[in-house]
């Protein structure tokens, strides 16, 4: 039935920002697994993040980056995406998560940080934390 | 012992004996008849990136002059992985290695890179032999 109720609802679209394979292959499935109906785009670097970001208009629902990443990070990456006067919820992620690296995603532009590796939970309480569930 | 006991037996064995940790639970939660294969495609990821990593830190080790933020960029990056695949041990040991890394110690970081390895093989071994039953459960039982 939540399955059912899940599916009535209006896809989501979501970037996400991440270098690594294993990762992609993780967030793919948890977000398929989560939301009812999901439209994903992905970006292997910031740079990517933010040309994709700017070709949408500012059209996503959500946004999850990851920190390290050749070419430009996940903190210039969010910082870029701001300067656009984008609103869109971004969500920093990283295996690395003592304060100093929670503060300098916030400080970047982002609503909120998750340490990584994503889970059905930690991805449940992002999406309820913006509406999206 | 049918091959579904044994590979029981042998997941069980690996979390009484802290190689793999409740992420892996997720990843098996997220194998369905939509993705029969995900479980696999995670943990041969995980293999295929933990090779490169350790050829990659081997050789940056052995430099004369050692780049200590590439040896930790690829360690955390081995870090990010084991953690996405439930791979406890060969985590705490990256998390091991990232501070003797911090106190730029080539013979700190070589000596952790052996604990790596040792953790790593012993995982990847597992893993195969899982696979295989995997492959021979899914072989006597077609959908």
């Amino acid at each position: 039935m939540a399955g059912a109720a899940a599916a009535e609802r209006k896809a989501i679209r979501v970037l996400l920002v991440e270098d690594e394979e294993i990762h992609r292959v993780l967030a793919r499935a948890l977000l398929k697994a989560a939301v009812g109906g999901v439209v994903l785009d992905e970006a292997g670097n910031g740079a990517e993040a933010v040309r994709r970001v700017r070709e949408a208009g500012g059209g996503y629902d959500l946004i999850l980056t990851d920190r390290q990443m050749p070419i430009m990070d996940g903190h210039e990456a969010t910082r870029q995406i701001r300067a656009l006067g984008v609103t869109t919820p971004i969500v920093g992620l990283s295996s690395d998560s003592l304060d100093a690296d929670v503060d300098a995603f916030i400080k970047a532009g982002a609503d909120h940080f998750t340490p990584k590796p994503l889970s059905k939970e930690k991805l449940n309480r992002i999406l309820a934390k913006f509406n999206l569930a | 012992m049918a091959a579904a006991n044994q590979l029981t037996a042998l997941l069980n064995n690996m979390f009484a004996t802290g190689l793999l940790d409740e992420q892996f639970q997720q990843l098996q939660l997220l194998q369905d008849p939509s993705a029969p294969d995900f479980v696999s495609e995670v943990v041969t990821l995980f293999c295929q990136d933990g090779e490169r990593i350790i050829a990659e830190l081997a050789k940056l080790l052995e430099k004369p002059t050692v780049d200590f933020d590439r040896v930790d960029a690829f360690v955390h990056q081995l870090k990010g992985s084991s953690a996405s695949v439930g791979a406890q041990r060969v985590k705490n040991t990256c998390i091991q290695f990232r501070e003797v890394c911090q106190q730029k110690s080539r013979d700190g970081c070589l000596k952790t890179l052996e604990s790596v390895k040792t953790e790593f093989y012993d995982l990847r071994g597992k893993f195969q032999t899982m696979l295989q039953l995997e492959r021979q459960v899914q072989g006597l039982y077609p959908k």
